[in-house]
């Protein structure tokens, strides 16, 4: 890769960190996720009133240590469907101030991050840790279909099923990366297909 | 003095051509030898009778046609329609300031009048006539910025301004040079100007936004961009790549001058009253190599501007396949000779 080569959508990812001026904090995370709400824990015990909505995934659960370190408010769920339902109705209640946490891959990042969305809670006041893995979601700009959980450089798109090339540009909005059809001027031909988001 | 309207298309069987008279007022955009991004935003001011400046949206006799295929692309896919739901104030804003230039401009084929809140409007080209109420949407057939979009060549997007940054956060994109609305929409200014290659190292992004983030009403300002397209085709679309791209293998030694196409975006921006927001508009202008090549001094420009070009910018631009050819086209009109400064096409 080229020297200097930054694609500006791309999301910076960060380490948790308690905002302390937070008046009460929501934390969500998902399998490898659950490390980081770990950290956070080891930083400071919030004053604030704290909810943190957890997934165990099949490589990691840290549920048992979870159960034992948060105070209050820890819920744990099967599915992401779940974690997102949830989420909806605790947002419900939620007061200004409130801060949102938000832990596990990229996919799971950003349909918390568009649930958050509908409550006006803007890109800006989420923070992000990606853990696990760096699987993408891939939205077909020809279908608009989303392929989750990505790892090469080039996909089958699950709606038309044209082979995409997984691009570095990002809509925050689809919560996705662009996959554009690879071979489009010369059918058939490919370049290697190589896992390089593990 | 009416306007002609001619009967074209910009898909199958691409029955376009420009007139000699379109031909001479086309905005070509190389004034130098060489090109790389600058920041060339100018005044958007009233240009010389007959040119594509000389009111703030033109209308040129490709009218008809590029409104018919805005319809029939948008039919194809909604998605190019696009607005979030802060945005109501500066789609009415947009409604005012494209009725009352239209009907100030180009009285012959559009009027407004206005009763209070209480207008009519008609457009004589497209055989509409409908009256609403100036900020109730629900007297409209569709969003108001879908209504006006669709009766005005070029595309629209509705900029918000927040956070010190530029937000794309509605926009009505039918013939786009390869980005796409439905991916970019809600998307901050660094963001949608991301995959530019070299813009960012130039810091010509900062500086525009910088800009822009100071523009005032009543002072709208322009610049050109421009790429080279293959058919005279106002929809490559990201969304649309599988049927276009193939396009680029049809060019040879022999049709190169039919086939490809100087496209010259004209990129003007206006601050909208009520929303604070900018209206970014992008009208397109197409035009093959042989048209541009009556003019031998354009052909002569074009030539050098293509050879020096930076590698970067052929890949970008979408180039690679035919740039060769097109250069080979385009040499036999350059004798060596300095040239003056300037895009003037004599």
């Amino acid at each position: 890769m080229e020297r200097g080569y930054w694609i500006r959508s791309k999301p910076v990812y960060t380490s948790l960190l308690w905002h302390e001026k937070a008046t009460s904090h929501l934390v969500v995370a998902q399998g490898q996720g659950g490390m980081a709400v770990l950290k956070l824990f080891q930083l400071m015990h919030p004053k604030q009133a704290i909810t943190v909505l957890y997934m165990p995934h099949a490589e990691a659960d840290y549920s048992k240590t979870l159960v034992k370190v948060v105070p209050e408010g820890l819920q744990l769920l099967e599915t992401e469907q779940e974690v997102l339902t949830k989420l909806d109705s605790v947002l419900q209640g939620m007061c200004m101030g409130m801060r949102l946490y938000i832990a596990g891959s990229e996919d799971f990042i950003w349909s918390v991050a568009k649930v958050a969305n509908k409550f006006g809670i803007e890109d800006v006041g989420m923070m992000k840790e990606l853990t696990g893995t760096l699987a993408r979601p891939i939205y077909c700009v020809h279908c608009k279909a989303t392929t989750h959980a990505v790892t090469t450089n080039i996909v089958k798109c699950r709606g038309c099923g044209r082979m995409l090339f997984v691009r570095d540009h990002f809509s925050r909005q689809l919560g996705a990366y662009m996959g554009l059809m690879i071979d489009a001027e010369s059918p058939g031909e490919l370049p290697d297909i190589e896992e390089i988001y593990p | 003095m009416a306007l002609a309207f001619k009967q074209e298309t910009f898909r199958n069987d691409y029955k376009y051509s420009n007139s000699p008279s379109a031909i001479k007022r086309f905005p070509f955009p190389f004034a130098e030898d060489q090109y790389m991004y600058s920041v060339n935003i100018e005044p958007h001011v009233k240009g010389k009778q007959g040119t594509v400046c000389e009111f703030p949206f033109d209308v040129d006799e490709h009218y008809v046609a590029e409104c018919l295929d805005k319809q029939i692309t948008l039919d194809l896919d909604r998605g190019r329609y696009a607005v979030l739901p802060h945005m109501m104030d500066a789609q009415w804003d947009f409604v005012e300031l494209t009725m009352e230039a239209l009907s100030n401009d180009y009285p012959e084929h559009f009027s407004l009048k206005k009763d209070g809140l209480n207008w009519t409007w008609e457009n004589k080209p497209l055989n509409i006539k409908q009256s609403f109420v100036f900020g109730d949407a629900s007297t409209m057939p569709m969003d108001p910025f879908e209504f006006m979009s669709r009766q005005v060549q070029g595309d629209f997007v509705l900029l918000d301004q927040r956070d010190e940054t530029l937000y794309a956060d509605g926009g009505f994109v039918t013939s786009q040079a390869d980005w796409s609305l439905a991916f970019n929409v809600g998307m901050s200014w660094r963001e949608w100007h991301a995959p530019v290659p070299r813009a960012t190292e130039l810091g010509v992004m900062d500086r525009a936004l910088k800009y822009l983030l100071n523009l005032q009403l009543g002072s709208p300002v322009r610049r050109l961009n421009w790429t080279m397209t293959v058919n005279p085709r106002l929809d490559t679309s990201p969304e649309n790549y599988p049927l276009w791209g193939t396009e680029r293998n049809t060019v040879n030694p022999e049709n190169v001058a039919d086939k490809v196409h100087l496209r010259v975006e004209l990129q003007s921006l206006f601050r909208l009253p009520r929303s604070n927001a900018i209206v970014f508009s992008i009208r397109c202008y197409l035009m093959s190599l042989k048209e541009l090549s009556s003019y031998p001094r354009w052909a002569k420009r074009l030539h050098r501007v293509q050879k020096t070009m930076h590698p970067d910018l052929i890949e970008y631009k979408g180039m690679t396949k035919f740039h060769p050819m097109m250069v080979e086209w385009l040499s036999k009109f350059d004798d060596g000779s300095a040239m003056d400064v300037g895009t003037q096409p004599e």
